[in-house]
C-alpha cells in the first residue's frame, strides 16, 4: 500500500501531475487512437490522401494529421506506433530493471567480503557466456540454469569470489561501450528485427545504470540494524535480499525504472530512424521522423508529428520519474 | 559533498525551466519547417555570359547519398561508380549528343566481313595517366584482364562474339585469339558472327584501356589508371567519404578537362545536398526530394539550369525464378497483374513515369497493342488460381502459406515501392517482409544465387539498344552465381535464341522484330515485373557550364568548366567556410 504522504507530496507536485498526465494522454492515444482513425495504419488512399499539387494532403476532418508519403493516415500511423514504442519501451525497461536490479542489489549486499562460489555455478556461468557468444543464447540460458541449479541443489566447494568487484567492473565495461553504438551494433547484426528482438536487445543493453543506483541504495539499506539482525539470526541472504533489501529500495527502484522508460523510448527511435529498428510497413516514430524528412518543408506535418510525439513522451516519463523520486524521497529532491 | 535542499525551498531552477524549455523545443520544431518554407535561394551568378570561352581551372564539387563499390572498369558497376569509371578511363568509341557510335582513343575504325571484322586504328601519340603510350598491345591487354574468367566482371557474356571467347572464358587459352595485334596503332577485333552490336559494347567501361601497371590480371588492390581526362591520386579515395580527381595533364583532347579537379562527398542525403547546394558549396544537386524538385521546376530562376537525364532506366520487381514461389510462373503473371504502377508513379510524380515492358522510353515499342503488363486485379487473382494457391478477398483465405522476402537498401524510392507492393500482393495473397539492408550488401544478396526471392530491380541501359537490356537481365549466358546481373536466374532457350539472333542480324528492322517477340516473352513469363522508369534530375548553378544530358544516362562532368563570379565566392565563405 502507498505512503499517503507520498501520495500527498506527489499530488502537490505539479510538474509531477502534469508527467502523470502526460502519459496517461499518451497512453490513451495509443489505446484509443487506432480504433478512433478512419483508415488503417498500413492502407494507402490514392483518391483521398493526395492533393492535386500530386503532395500529400495536409491535415483534415478524414485524415486528422495529414498523410504521408505515400497517403497513409499519419493518425492512425502516430497512434499505432504509440503503441508499439511504449510496448518496447516498457518491456525493454523491465528487462533492464530485472537485470539491474538483481546485479546491484547482489554487489551491494555482498560489498566488501569475498564469496564462495560453487564450481558448477562457475562452470555453468562460463559455459553460458560461451555458447551466448557463438550465438546460441537458447544454450547459454540453459547451461547457466544447470549451473546455478547444481549450485543450489547442495553446498558445493568453489573459490571464494569478490561478487561486488566482478559485477561492478562487468558494469563497468558495458558503460564504457556507448549505449547506442552497442545497441546498433547488435541491430545492424540480426537480420531481422521485430519487436521482441529490439526490446530484448535494448533491455540486456541498457541495465548497467540500474546496477549502480541499486547498488548504492543497498550499501545504505544494508547497514540497517534489522538487516543486521536478520543476518545475525542466520536467515539465507537470498531471503535477507528479497524480504528485508528489496522493498526497502522500490522506491529508487521505481524511479529509476521510469525515468528508464524515456530513454528507451529514445533509443527505440534512434534505432527506427536509422533503419536498424522495426522493418516498414510498421509504423514507429523512428520511422516515421524518417521517412517524412525530405518532405519537411512541402509537409512539415510528416516531422511534426512523431517529433512531438517523442518529445511528449520522454518528456512526460522523465517528469513523472523525477515526481516520483521526490514523493518517495523528499531529501533527494 | 552532495548539496541538500528540502521540499520547502521549491523546485530546482532546472525544472521550473522544463516547462520553457519544452516550448522552446516544440517551438523549433515548428519553425524548422515553417522558417524554411520561405522561397528558394537565387541562383549564384556566373562571372561572364553563356557564350564566353571555356575557362580552365577550379574544383566541380558533386554528392551522392551512397557510397561506390570499386573504380575498375572490368569490376562491377552501377550507376554511381560509372560517372567516375568514365572520367579516368577512356574508350575506343564514345558517343556523339545522339547516342551515336564516335571515335574516342580510335581515330577511325573499318567494319569488314559482314561485321564479322571490326579494325581499329588508335590515334597516335595518347598518353595515358601514368605517362606511357597507348599502343594496339594496351587495348589487348586490357582487353583479356576484363574478360580473364578470374575477373569479377558481370558484363563478359558480352563479349562472347569475339573469337577464342569460349576458350579464355573457361581458362583453356592464355590469350584472346580473336583480339589481334596488326601494328603498334592497330588492333582487330575477329567475330565468331556478325554483331550489330559491337561499337557500343566498345563505348561501354569494359574494355577501356588501362595503364600497364593493371597487368593481365584484375586485382583488387590496383590503383585506376586509365587514358581518361582525370586522374585518381594516391590517397584521393576514401571509401565511404569521399573521392577526388585531379586533371590528367597529358589528356589527349588539347585544353581539356577544363577543371582542375572534381570531388564527391559519399553518403549525403537530399536535405544534406540541397542546403549545401543553396549555399554553394556544391555545384550540382542531383538527390533532391520529389518536392524540391517541384519547387525548383515551378522557380523560373532556376527552371533552365534543371536537367532531367536521358530516359534510360528499367525499374521492376525482380522474382528469383529458381526460388519458390517465383518457381512458378503463374505466380510471376499474377504479381506483375496485381501491382498498381500508377500508384508507384503518384509517390513521385516528377521522377517516376509508368513502365509495363522491358524496353525504357527512350527504345520502348510505342505500339498500344504490344502485349504488355497491366495492372488487373481479376487477372491476378486467376493466375493465383492457376498456380495452385487460389486466394479469397473476402474472407482473406488461401494465397501463399509463407512470408516471402523482399531484400531491399534504406535509401530512395524503393522503401516507399516496396511497401506500395505489400499492399498490391496482400490483396492477392502473397505476404511480402520487407528487409532493409545497407546498399553494398542488398548488391551482394541480389547478385548471388538463392540470395534474395525478390528485390527491387534496376538497370540502366549501358548503351540505347535493346541488347542491352535483354542480354544482361534476361539471357542464361549472363547467370553466375556471384554478382550476375540476371537477378531473377531466368533462363529460357526460346529467349536466349531470340536474343543471339538479334544481336548478329545487322538489318535493323529485322532486329526490332526479334526484340519485340523477346520483350513479349519477357512480360508475359514476368521474371520482372516492370513497374517504372525514373528520371535522375540534376539541378546545377548558373556558373557550372558544359554539363549536358549524357544519351546514355550517365552523369558526365567531362566538358563541365566553371566560371564563378566573385560575389559567389563570397556566398560560399558567407554559407559556411568563412
Amino acid at each position: 500500500m502507498a505512503d499517503p504522504r507520498a501520495v500527498a507530496r506527489f499530488v502537490k507536485n505539479r510538474s509531477a501531475v502534469a508527467g502523470a498526465a502526460i502519459v496517461a494522454a499518451l497512453l490513451a492515444f495509443a489505446v484509443l487512437g487506432p480504433l478512433l482513425a478512419h483508415h488503417g495504419p498500413l492502407e494507402s488512399d490514392f483518391v483521398h490522401g493526395v492533393s492535386p499539387d500530386g503532395l500529400p494532403v495536409g491535415p483534415s476532418a478524414e485524415f486528422p494529421l495529414g498523410a504521408d508519403r505515400i497517403f497513409r493516415d499519419v493518425f492512425a500511423r502516430l497512434a499505432f506506433a504509440g503503441r508499439l514504442s511504449l510496448l518496447i519501451a516498457v518491456a525493454a525497461t523491465a528487462i533492464a530493471s530485472a537485470i539491474g536490479g538483481t546485479v546491484g542489489i547482489v554487489a551491494g549486499y555482498y560489498e566488501g567480503v569475498r564469496v564462495r562460489v560453487p564450481w558448477p555455478a562457475l562452470v555453468g556461468a562460463a559455459g553460458a557466456v560461451a555458447a551466448a557468444s557463438l550465438g546460441h543464447a537458447g544454450a547459454g540460458l540453459l547451461v547457466l540454469a544447470v549451473g546455478a541449479g547444481a549450485s543450489l541443489a547442495r553446498r558445493m566447494a568453489g573459490p571464494h569470489v569478490d561478487v561486488d568487484g566482478l559485477l561492478m567492473r562487468l558494469v563497468d565495461v558495458l558503460l564504457a561501450f556507448p549505449f547506442l553504438l552497442l545497441v546498433m551494433a547488435i541491430g545492424a547484426a540480426l537480420e531481422r528485427t521485430t519487436a521482441v528482438t529490439i526490446f530484448v536487445t535494448l533491455g540486456v543493453t541498457g541495465w548497467p545504470g540500474i546496477a549502480r543506483v541499486l547498488r548504492a541504495k543497498t550499501l545504505q539499506v544494508r547497514a540497517q540494524e534489522y538487516v543486521v539482525a536478520s543476518r545475525a539470526l542466520g536467515q539465507s541472504a537470498l531471503r535477507v535480499m528479497v524480504k528485508h533489501v528489496l522493498p526497502n529500495v522500490a522506491g529508487p527502484f521505481v524511479v529509476t525504472a521510469t525515468v528508464q522508460v524515456a530513454q528507451m523510448i529514445v533509443a527505440d527511435s534512434i534505432l527506427s530512424y536509422l533503419g536498424v529498428g522495426i522493418s516498414p510497413p510498421t509504423p514507429t516514430w523512428g520511422r516515421m521522423l524518417f521517412e517524412g524528412q525530405d518532405y519537411y518543408q512541402a509537409a512539415p506535418w510528416l516531422v511534426l508529428a512523431p517529433g512531438v510525439a517523442i518529445l511528449l513522451a520522454v518528456w512526460g516519463f522523465n517528469m513523472l520519474g523525477e515526481g516520483l523520486r521526490d514523493a518517495f524521497d523528499p531529501h533527494e529532491a | 559533498m552532495r548539496s541538500i535542499r528540502t521540499r520547502r525551498e521549491g523546485p530546482s531552477r532546472a525544472r521550473r525551466l522544463a516547462p520553457a524549455a519544452l516550448a522552446a523545443c516544440a517551438a523549433g520544431l515548428l519553425a524548422v519547417p515553417l522558417g524554411c518554407s520561405q522561397a528558394l535561394p537565387g541562383p549564384l551568378p556566373s562571372a561572364h555570359g553563356d557564350d564566353a570561352p571555356p575557362r580552365r581551372g577550379g574544383t566541380l564539387h558533386l554528392a551522392t547519398f551512397a557510397d561506390i563499390r570499386g573504380l575498375d572498369p572490368a569490376g562491377p558497376v552501377d550507376g554511381l561508380n560509372l560517372a567516375v569509371i568514365h572520367l579516368i578511363f577512356a574508350g575506343l568509341v564514345d558517343y556523339d549528343a545522339h547516342a551515336n557510335p564516335v571515335p574516342e582513343l580510335a581515330d577511325h575504325w573499318d567494319i569488314e566481313d559482314g561485321g564479322r571484322t571490326y579494325r581499329f586504328v588508335l590515334r597516335q601519340g595518347v598518353r595515358m595517366q601514368d605517362g606511357s603510350e597507348l599502343t594496339a598491345e594496351d587495348v589487348k591487354r586490357s582487353a583479356e584482364r576484363a574478360l580473364r574468367p578470374s575477373t569479377p566482371d558481370p558484363m563478359a557474356s558480352y563479349f562472347q562474339a569475339i573469337v577464342g571467347y569460349d576458350a579464355f572464358a573457361a581458362g583453356k587459352a592464355e590469350h584472346l585469339e580473336g583480339v589481334v595485334v596488326e601494328g603498334r596503332y592497330i588492333v582487330s577485333f575477329y567475330l565468331k558472327e556478325p554483331d550489330a552490336t559491337f561499337l557500343y559494347l566498345m563505348a561501354m567501361h569494359t574494355l577501356r584501356p588501362t595503364c600497364k601497371s593493371a597487368g593481365d590480371r584484375y586485382l583488387d588492390t590496383w590503383l585506376p589508371c586509365g587514358a581518361g581526362p582525370f586522374k585518381l591520386e594516391p590517397g584521393g579515395w576514401q571509401r565511404g567519404v569521399s573521392l577526388r580527381l585531379v586533371r590528367h595533364g597529358g589528356y589527349f583532347r588539347p585544353g581539356q578537362p577544363y577543371l582542375d579537379a572534381v570531388e564527391w562527398t559519399y553518403h549525403m542525403g537530399s536535405i544534406a545536398q540541397k542546403l549545401r547546394f543553396e549555399s554553394g558549396q556544391l555545384d550540382v544537386a542531383r538527390d533532391l526530394s520529389e518536392p524540391d524538385i517541384a519547387r525548383y521546376r515551378a522557380d523560373p530562376r532556376w527552371n533552365a539550369l534543371g536537367l532531367f537525364e536521358a530516359d534510360t532506366t528499367v525499374y521492376g520487381e525482380s522474382m528469383n525464378t529458381r526460388m519458390p514461389p517465383f518457381d512458378n510462373v503463374e505466380i510471376r503473371r499474377a504479381v506483375a497483374a496485381a501491382i498498381d504502377r500508377e500508384h508507384y508513379r503518384l509517390t513521385q510524380p516528377n521522377r517516376i513515369s509508368v513502365l509495363n515492358q522491358a524496353l525504357p522510353g527512350a527504345i520502348a515499342d510505342a505500339d498500344p497493342s504490344f502485349p504488355a503488363q497491366r495492372h488487373d486485379y481479376a487477372a491476378a487473382l486467376e493466375h493465383m488460381r492457376k498456380a495452385g494457391y487460389p486466394y479469397d478477398p473476402a474472407t482473406g483465405k488461401g494465397g501463399w502459406p509463407r512470408p516471402i522476402e523482399y531484400v531491399l537498401y534504406d535509401k530512395g524510392a524503393f522503401v516507399f515501392t516496396a511497401q506500395l507492393l505489400q499492399q498490391d500482393l496482400a490483396r492477392i495473397g502473397l505476404r511480402i517482409r520487407l528487409r532493409l539492408v545497407s546498399y553494398p550488401t542488398f548488391i551482394t544478396l541480389q547478385e548471388r544465387a538463392g540470395a534474395a526471392a525478390m528485390s527491387p530491380g534496376n538497370d540502366q541501359l549501358d548503351y540505347l539498344d535493346p541488347s542491352a537490356v535483354f542480354e544482361p537481365l534476361f539471357t542464361t549466358a549472363s547467370i553466375s552465381p556471384e554478382g550476375t546481373q540476371n537477378t531473377a536466374f531466368y533462363s529460357n532457350p526460346r529467349l536466349d535464341d531470340l536474343v543471339a539472333r538479334a544481336h548478329r542480324e545487322m538489318n535493323p528492322a529485322a532486329r526490332k522484330a526479334l526484340y519485340r517477340e523477346a520483350d513479349a516473352i519477357v512480360c508475359d513469363e514476368a521474371p520482372w515485373a516492370f513497374t517504372f522508369g525514373y528520371h535522375f534530375f540534376d539541378v546545377h548553378q548558373p556558373y557550372v557550364h558544359g554539363l549536358g544530358a549524357n544519351p546514355t544516362g550517365v552523369f558526365d562532368t567531362s566538358g563541365v568548366w566553371l566560371d564563378r563570379a566573385g560575389d559567389a565566392l563570397d556566398r560560399v565563405l558567407d554559407g559556411g567556410l568563412r
